[in-house]
């Protein structure tokens, strides 16, 4: 009878412990997950690879673009997000083609391609080691995701165990949304300019 | 031989056989069920055109189909193009931006040499990239159809469906996996400039 009963309690004990064991394995995804590297709205971040300091973010309905051959006006059913910071390469060129906005409610959103041509975007800015370029991206979320928002910046959009910039978007607010905003190209060190309408 | 001996070949040769028995058993089910659905297909369900149409990782409504000459950014052709143009309201359902509806629907039956169409915003009249989540827009798909193939009075579009899973048979990887289709949609082709 005992014999009986260890052999059941033997068996229990290994269904549980396999059952532990299969619900608390990381997935592939967690295992091979980018490395956070977390920093704050207005503050220089430096990583390993790149440092990238977030100066500003501006929130629109509307984007209105400046060009050499024609003026364009982007509209959205969400919110324009327009974020601009310096970028810098640590300790070799490289371009950083992946920044992602995400939600409070843990939903990512890329950076919109409708702007992608303009000058000064991030994947387009070649970074050099000690010389910061000044970078842009453009962002459209739905109204709701603005509020407790993280920026997340890294090399490429899959790269395993990679370094991603988490930067804390506590300076926007739903409340700072402008109707509409200008982005123009410009001359100087920085090659373009934002303006309210 | 003793006969305790024997008894014990006996018992293990009846565990054997019946452990045989049911292994016959279950593969010879599962390889019927899998003929008799493979014989059997279910019917894909069809779809009216405004109808939202649930594929798992989006929600695509059909609203009109057309040829015209044009494409959908305005900008006239420099060879004439005979274009078929369909349009839709689409959605990400999923957690991150994502350009795969370029594969979510297909002709039926299949034209033979049919490049794969070009999708446009129709918000700002250009090509359209990646769609953000939880965001619809207003989307159109243009083929270009060749000049000696008739364009179809009605157009049947089948709509694939994929289910997400938290970890996949091969890395234990979360993805986007296909399933069968979720609709067939018939439009009737209109006219367009």
């Amino acid at each position: 009878m005992s014999a009986v009963l260890k052999g059941l309690g033997g068996l229990a004990l290994a269904a549980a412990v396999l059952y532990g064991m299969q619900r608390t394995t990381p997935g592939y995804g967690e295992i091979t997950a980018p490395r956070p590297v977390a920093g704050k709205l207005g503050h220089r971040l430096e990583g390993r690879a790149f440092a990238i300091d977030i100066a500003k973010v501006q929130l629109a309905r509307t984007v209105a673009t400046k060009g050499a051959a024609r003026d364009s006006n982007f509209t959205t059913s969400g919110v324009w997000v327009l974020v601009e910071g310096t970028a810098e390469a640590r300790t070799e060129s490289l371009t950083l083609l992946s920044a992602e906005w995400l939600g409070a409610n843990g939903v990512r959103y890329a950076m919109s391609q409708r702007l992608s041509s303009l000058p000064g975007m991030l994947p387009g800015q070649r970074l050099e080691p000690g010389l910061p370029m000044p970078v842009l991206m453009a962002f459209e979320i739905p109204e709701g995701q603005v509020a407790g928002g993280t920026l997340l910046i890294a090399r490429s959009a899959w790269a395993p165990l990679a370094e991603q910039a988490r930067i804390e978007m506590a300076g926007a607010k739903p409340v700072d949304i402008r109707p509409c905003l200008v982005l123009a190209r410009s001359q100087g060190r920085v090659p373009w300019t934002v303006s309210a309408e | 031989m003793s006969a305790e001996q024997r008894l014990t070949w006996r018992r293990r040769l009846f565990a054997f056989v019946v452990a045989s028995v049911g292994a016959a058993a279950a593969a010879a089910i599962s390889f019927a069920m899998t003929v008799y659905d493979a014989a059997n297909p279910k019917p894909v369900p069809l779809a009216a055109p405004g109808q939202p149409i649930d594929t798992g990782r989006w929600t695509i409504t059909f609203r009109d189909a057309r040829t015209g000459s044009i494409p959908p950014t305005g900008i006239k052709p420099s060879t004439p193009k005979k274009l078929l143009m369909v349009e839709f309201d689409l959605d990400n359902r999923s957690a991150s931006t994502s350009n795969a509806f370029l594969r979510l629907f297909t002709l039926e039956p299949p034209v033979p040499n049919l490049p794969p169409p070009a999708f446009y915003l129709a918000r700002d009249r250009s090509v359209a990239g990646g769609l953000q989540p939880d965001m619809p827009e207003r989307m159109i798909a243009a083929w270009e159809w060749p000049q000696a193939v008739p364009v179809p009075q009605q157009l049947r579009l089948k709509v694939t469906s994929q289910i997400h899973k938290r970890r996949d048979n091969l890395y234990g990887a979360p993805g986007w996996f296909d399933r069968d289709p979720a609709a067939v949609v018939t439009l009737a082709v209109g006219s367009g400039p």
